[in-house]
């Protein structure tokens, strides 16, 4: 049932900007390192004695927040496919489950922003590579910072696709992304508890992989509570 | 008898409103079911419930003999739907759009040209559902609808919108579907008249309550003829006709015979014409159907 739903909504994601997004993100993110060493390469050469883990510093900078921005609109995109013209009732009158219309529409999003995180990593080795940073690419390094955020920010993706979907009104998920987006901006003041702090990989402890896995678990919490909250509802 | 709809005291509660309470509702097999309420009177919130996009808030429902509330994803596999405005994905073209639905029904894709031939839309199959007219977006969510060959067709006022020949078309098509393909139907609308025309068994339904439902014919019964008389003075004319006791009523200056055996009424004409009234007319008072329903709809109201 569930390979059924998901072959029919990437159907439905054609032609509405969601793949030109999932390309357009970690773009950005590189694209401002472009402007950044294009301008001032040999300052920010000197800043450090590994030019390549500095890069990489560099562009992970932004991708919190180039992630959270996608998660927002990339959800928000996804419920007004079916809130457009009611299309809920439609394809929850078909015979499925509500729990995997929910299931579905949670792996197209996730899917969707890994491949932007793998197309984060290679357009972020490309322009290493293009800056001619040394011979010693730290691989570790960039898979942590192109993939990490991704996971410790899946509980964002799944409140954000929560609210999204239960909302009548979409002014309150575009609210709460927006806050959501300034928290991420604001992450180092955040305490360590708030979701929006996670994609940063800041902690208390420094350990960057304790946010990877809260944002596991606790995502995997977050999608369980909105999958049952969707389906104990009424059909709008 | 095999009833492919069965509900038991159908309720729908929202916090103080109550668009439908204990409803029973019975649809046989092969039936075209005419559903008929003026606006606001739970049609919708009924059907939502029989496709599970609400829940009853008591009451049950049996679709196939089976619950709704157990079994909804075996049931839904053999109905087809359109509830209230269509759905569709604008972006996406006519094709695209039933793609999207095949692809979950996992019915073969000549199906989908199937239906768009049937609501006539094959050629415009290819373009993007943003630019339809709306009774061509109708067309589209009843091609929809027949996507998995339903056994069970459930339209929640499929002709809206729809031009004086594309209602004819549907009604056609409506009256078609039972024999050709043993479907069962049921119809919402809130004109009689629109019913009137394909439904064999008719529900009536105001303020959540059911008040009438019973074949085409019974209701037809109901809207039998009267006989009206026009005589010089009608109301000495219907003392003396109560008086050697044949039934009538007197209204507005005419005498009204319930009765309307060929034999009563010229039983009554020769007793007028023996106690020396003069009769104008003897006429034939049809009360329409629709007469009827807003008589009804009328009585629930005030019950
Ligand atoms: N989600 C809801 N919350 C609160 N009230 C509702 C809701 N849905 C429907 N109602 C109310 O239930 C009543 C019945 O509505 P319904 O849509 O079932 O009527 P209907 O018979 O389909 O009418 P129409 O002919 O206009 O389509 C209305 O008074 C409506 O306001
Ligand atoms: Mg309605």
């Amino acid at each position: 049932m569930i390979k059924k739903l998901l072959s029919s909504d990437f159907l439905k994601i054609k032609r509405k900007g969601f793949w030109f997004l999932t390309f357009l993100g970690p773009f950005g993110v590189v694209a401002l390192q472009m402007v950044n060493y294009g301008v001032r390469k040999d300052y920010l050469l000197q800043q450090s004695d590994n030019d390549w883990d500095y890069y990489l510093l560099n562009v992970s900078t932004f991708t919190p927040l180039a992630l959270v921005l996608g998660i927002v609109i990339l959800t928000s995109f996804m419920a007004s496919l079916e809130n457009e013209t009611n299309a809920w009732k439609q394809l929850i009158s078909l015979p499925v489950s509500k729990m995997s219309v929910y299931l579905s529409k949670f792996t197209v999003l996730a899917f969707l922003l890994l491949i932007s995180s793998f197309i984060l990593m290679l357009f972020t080795l490309a322009y290493g590579v293009f800056l001619d940073l040394g011979e010693e690419i730290s691989y570790f390094e960039l898979f942590k910072f192109s993939f990490y955020p991704y996971f410790a920010g899946l509980p964002i993706l799944a409140l954000q696709l929560w609210i999204a979907t239960v909302s009548q009104n979409q002014g309150i998920p575009i609210t709460i992304g927006i806050l959501g987006v300034i928290f991420t901006y604001s992450a180092f003041i955040l305490p360590d508890w708030m979701i929006w702090k996670w994609p940063s990989l800041i902690n208390e402890w420094n350990e960057p992989i304790i946010n990877v896995l809260l944002g596991i678990g606790v995502g995997c919490l977050l999608y369980i509570v909105g999958m049952f909250d969707f389906t104990r509802r009424d059909v709008k | 008898m095999e009833y492919v709809v069965k509900t038991k005291g159908l309720t729908k509660n929202f916090g103080k409103e109550k668009p439908v309470t204990g409803l029973d509702m019975k649809i046989p097999k092969g039936e075209v079911y005419g559903f008929l309420g003026p606006n606001g009177a739970g049609k919708t919130t009924t059907i939502r419930m029989l496709l599970g996009l609400m829940k009853p808030t008591t009451g049950t429902i049996h679709i196939f003999q089976k619950d709704l509330r157990k079994e909804r994803v075996n049931i839904l596999k053999r109905v087809g739907s359109l509830v209230e405005n269509p759905s569709y994905y604008p972006h996406l073209t006519a094709y695209e759009n039933l793609e999207a639905l095949r692809k979950i029904l996992g019915v073969p894709k000549k199906k989908i040209y199937e239906v768009l031939e049937i609501v006539r839309l094959s050629d415009v199959a290819n373009k993007k559902v943003k630019g339809f007219s709306l009774g061509m977006k109708q067309r589209l969510g009843i091609a929809a609808s027949l996507l998995n060959n339903p056994e069970l067709l459930i339209l929640d006022e499929p002709t809206n919108g729809l031009d004086p020949s594309g209602i004819i078309e549907i009604r056609q098509l409506i009256k078609r579907l039972p024999a050709e393909y043993g479907m069962t139907i049921l119809i919402s609308s809130h004109l009689l008249s629109e019913i009137d025309q394909m439904a064999t068994t008719v529900g009536i339904v105001t303020n959540g309550k059911m008040i009438f439902q019973d074949s085409i014919e019974v209701m037809r019964m109901l809207s039998q003829q009267k006989i009206s008389l026009k005589v010089n003075n009608s109301e000495q004319a219907w003392r003396s006709l109560l008086a050697k006791g044949i039934k009538a009523d007197y209204k507005d200056d005419t005498v009204l015979l319930s009765e309307h055996s060929n034999k009563k009424i010229a039983e009554a004409v020769r007793t007028l014409v023996q106690d020396g009234f003069s009769i104008y007319r003897v006429e034939e008072e049809k009360r329409s159907l629709e007469d009827i329903f807003l008589q009804m709809t009328r009585g629930g109201k005030e019950g």
